[in-house]
C-alpha cells in the first residue's frame, strides 16, 4: 500500500482550515492577511471565545490560533473546552502578549500546543502553522495506517479462530466415541502459531493433534494455515500417530525457514479398548491424571518438526481407565521467562489440573489459570493452548 | 544474551550466557556473522552461562548450526542445565547439533 496517496494527503495551504480567535478586529485582520499571503486561504474568524467554541461544535478546523485576554471565554477556558468537551486533538496555538512564564506554563497545561508571543513576527507565525499541520497530517497517517493494520489483524485473527473445531465439532467426534473435550486457546500477539484438531479414525477411535510453531504472530499464524492444510491431506496416516508426524514432518521441511520448526503432539485415543497410542515431536511431554488421583507424565520423545526431512517418530502406548484423563498442552503454561524460578514443573500443572477438573467441566480453563496465575485473564508470552479429555463423558 | 570469545583455536569456543529468546535475535545474529567471517573450522557453543531458552533460541542454534554447517565447519553444544537441558531434550536436537 501506498501511505504517500492515501485520500486525506495534500500538501495544498489552501485546503487547511484555520480557526483565528482574538477579540482585536486589527489582530484578526492583521494574522489573517499573513496567513492569506502564505497561502493559507480558508480562513474562519472569531471574536471571543463563546464564539470559538461554537463554531468548532459546528465546523472542523486543522488549527486554532487563540488569543489568551478575551471578554465572556478567555483562551485557558477555550482550551479545556476543545480537549475535554469537544474532544479534540487539533493543535492549538495561543497568541499572547503577557510575558510571564507562568501563563505560559498554563497554557500548556490546558492544552496549548504551542506559543507565539505578541507583536507577531509574520514570519515565525507561517512557520509554526505549516509545522503544527505537517506534524498533525503525520500523525493522521499513522493513526490510519494503525486503523488499517488493527482491521486487517482482527480479520485474519477471526480466521485463525475459525480453523479451531467447535464445540460442536468436538462432540460430533468425540461423543459417539466415548470421550469429552475442554480446550482452551489464547493467542499471545493476537494471531498465533498454536493450532489443535481432532479426527475421526474409525467407528471407535478418534485422533487428536496439537502443535505449535515456533514464534508468534503473523508468521507464526501463516505456518500454523499451512499446518492445517497438510494435515487435511494426511488421511491414510491417521491410525499411526508415528507415521502421521513423520508425514507432516517431511511436508513442513521444505517449506519451513532453517530457524523455524513446530513441536506437536498427536494421539489415537480408543477409549472402549482403554488404550491410547502417540508420538511426540518436542512438545511438552503430556500428562495423565489417572481417575485415583495419581499423574504421570507420558514418556517419549521425538525431534521438532520441520527440520530434517528423514527424521522417526516413536509410536508409545498407554493404557487410560474410564475414570482417567489426559492433559496436553503449550509451553507457555509452565515457561515464566521474567522470573525462571517460578516457571511450573509438571507436578504443579498435574495437581492444579485435577484439582479443578474433579470441580467439574464448567468454566475449567478460567479456574485453572486463576489457580496457577492468580487471575484467568493473565497474560503469557507466548500462545497457549491446552486439551483436557476425559473418556468417561458426564 | 551475551557472548564472549577469542575467535581463534580449533575448535573456536564462544561461551553464551544468560537467556536466548526472540529478544537476541538480531545479537545473535551478529555473533553468526562473524562466526561466518572469522572462523573457518569447528565452532563449539558452551551453554554453561545459558539460563533459560525459548522455542526462538532453538531456532537460532539451528540456523547457526545451518550456516557453519554449510561453509564446511561443524558446531557441537556443551555445558547444557536445568531448563536449558529440558528443551534441549524435548526437542531432541542433538540429532542436528551434537551435544558433548
Amino acid at each position: 500500500m501506498d501511505l504517500a496517496h492515501s485520500q486525506s494527503e495534500h500538501d495544498d495551504p489552501a485546503r487547511d482550515r484555520i480557526l483565528i480567535v482574538d477579540d482585536q478586529a486589527s489582530s484578526r485582520l492583521l494574522i489573517g492577511s499573513v496567513l492569506e499571503a502564505a497561502g493559507y486561504t480558508c480562513l474562519a474568524y472569531a471574536g471571543d471565545g463563546v464564539e470559538a467554541i461554537e463554531w468548532l461544535a459546528a465546523n472542523t478546523a486543522d488549527i486554532v490560533i487563540l488569543d489568551i485576554r478575551m471578554p465572556r471565554m478567555d483562551g485557558f477556558e477555550v482550551c479545556r473546552e476543545i480537549r475535554c468537551r469537544l474532544a479534540l486533538d487539533l493543535p492549538i496555538l495561543v497568541q499572547t502578549g503577557i510575558q510571564e512564564a507562568d501563563c505560559r506554563v498554563d497554557a500548556f497545561k490546558v492544552g496549548a500546543s504551542d506559543i507565539v508571543s505578541k507583536p507577531l513576527n509574520p514570519g515565525e507565525l507561517v512557520s509554526r502553522v505549516r509545522l503544527h499541520l505537517e506534524r498533525r497530517r503525520m500523525i493522521g497517517r499513522l493513526q490510519r495506517y494503525q486503523d488499517r493494520m488493527e482491521d486487517e489483524l482482527r480479520a485474519a485473527q477471526s480466521m485463525q479462530l475459525a480453523l479451531l473445531p467447535g464445540p460442536e465439532d468436538v462432540a460430533a467426534i468425540l461423543q459417539p466415541r466415548g470421550a469429552a473435550m475442554t480446550t482452551f486457546y489464547r493467542a499471545s500477539h493476537m494471531l498465533g502459531g498454536d493450532l489443535w484438531q481432532v479426527f475421526p479414525v474409525d467407528g471407535t477411535r478418534f485422533a487428536v493433534f496439537m502443535v505449535d510453531l515456533s514464534g508468534h504472530g503473523v508468521s507464526a499464524a501463516i505456518n500454523a494455515f499451512r499446518v492445517n492444510m497438510i494435515t487435511a491431506g494426511l488421511v491414510r496416516e491417521r491410525a499411526d500417530p508415528d507415521r502421521w508426524l513423520a508425514a507432516l514432518n517431511r511436508a513442513l521441511v521444505p517449506i519451513l525457514p532453517v530457524e523455524h520448526f513446530a513441536t506437536a503432539f498427536y494421539a489415537v485415543i480408543d477409549a472402549a479398548a482403554g488404550e491410547m497410542r502417540y508420538a511426540v515431536a518436542g512438545a511438552p511431554p503430556p500428562l495423565i491424571l489417572r481417575g485415583d488421583g495419581g499423574w504421570e507424565e507420558l514418556p517419549g520423545r521425538g525431534l521438532i518438526l520441520g527440520c530434517l526431512a528423514d527424521a522417526e517418530y516413536e509410536c508409545s502406548s498407554v493404557q487410560l481407565g474410564p475414570q482417567d484423563q489426559l492433559f496436553a498442552y503449550s509451553d507457555a503454561l509452565y515457561e515464566d521467562f521474567e522470573n525462571p524460578e517460578a516457571s511450573l514443573g509438571a507436578g504443579d500443572i498435574a495437581i492444579a489440573v485435577q484439582a479443578e477438573a474433579a470441580a467439574g467441566n464448567d468454566a475449567f480453563s478460567a479456574r485453572l489459570l486463576t489457580r496457577l496465575f492468580g487471575r484467568p485473564d493473565a497474560e503469557f508470552r507466548d500462545d497457549l493452548t491446552f486439551l483436557l479429555i476425559g473418556l468417561n463423558a458426564p | 544474551m551475551e557472548y564472549r570469545s577469542e575467535f581463534t583455536g580449533s575448535p573456536v569456543v564462544v561461551m553464551i550466557e544468560g537467556v536466548l529468546t526472540f529478544d537476541d535475535h538480531e545479537r545473535f545474529r551478529e555473533l553468526v556473522g562473524i562466526l561466518a567471517d572469522q572462523a573457518p573450522g569447528p565452532v563449539v557453543f558452551d551453554l554453561s552461562g545459558l539460563t533459560m531458552i525459548d522455542s526462538a533460541g532453538i531456532g537460532m542454534l539451528i540456523m547457526a548450526n545451518d550456516r557453519i554447517v554449510k561453509r564446511g565447519g561443524g558446531l557441537r553444544l556443551r555445558g547444557v542445565s536445568g531448563q536449558v537441558a529440558k528443551v534441549v531434550e524435548l526437542s531432541r536436537i542433538e540429532q542436528l547439533i551434537p551435544i558433548d
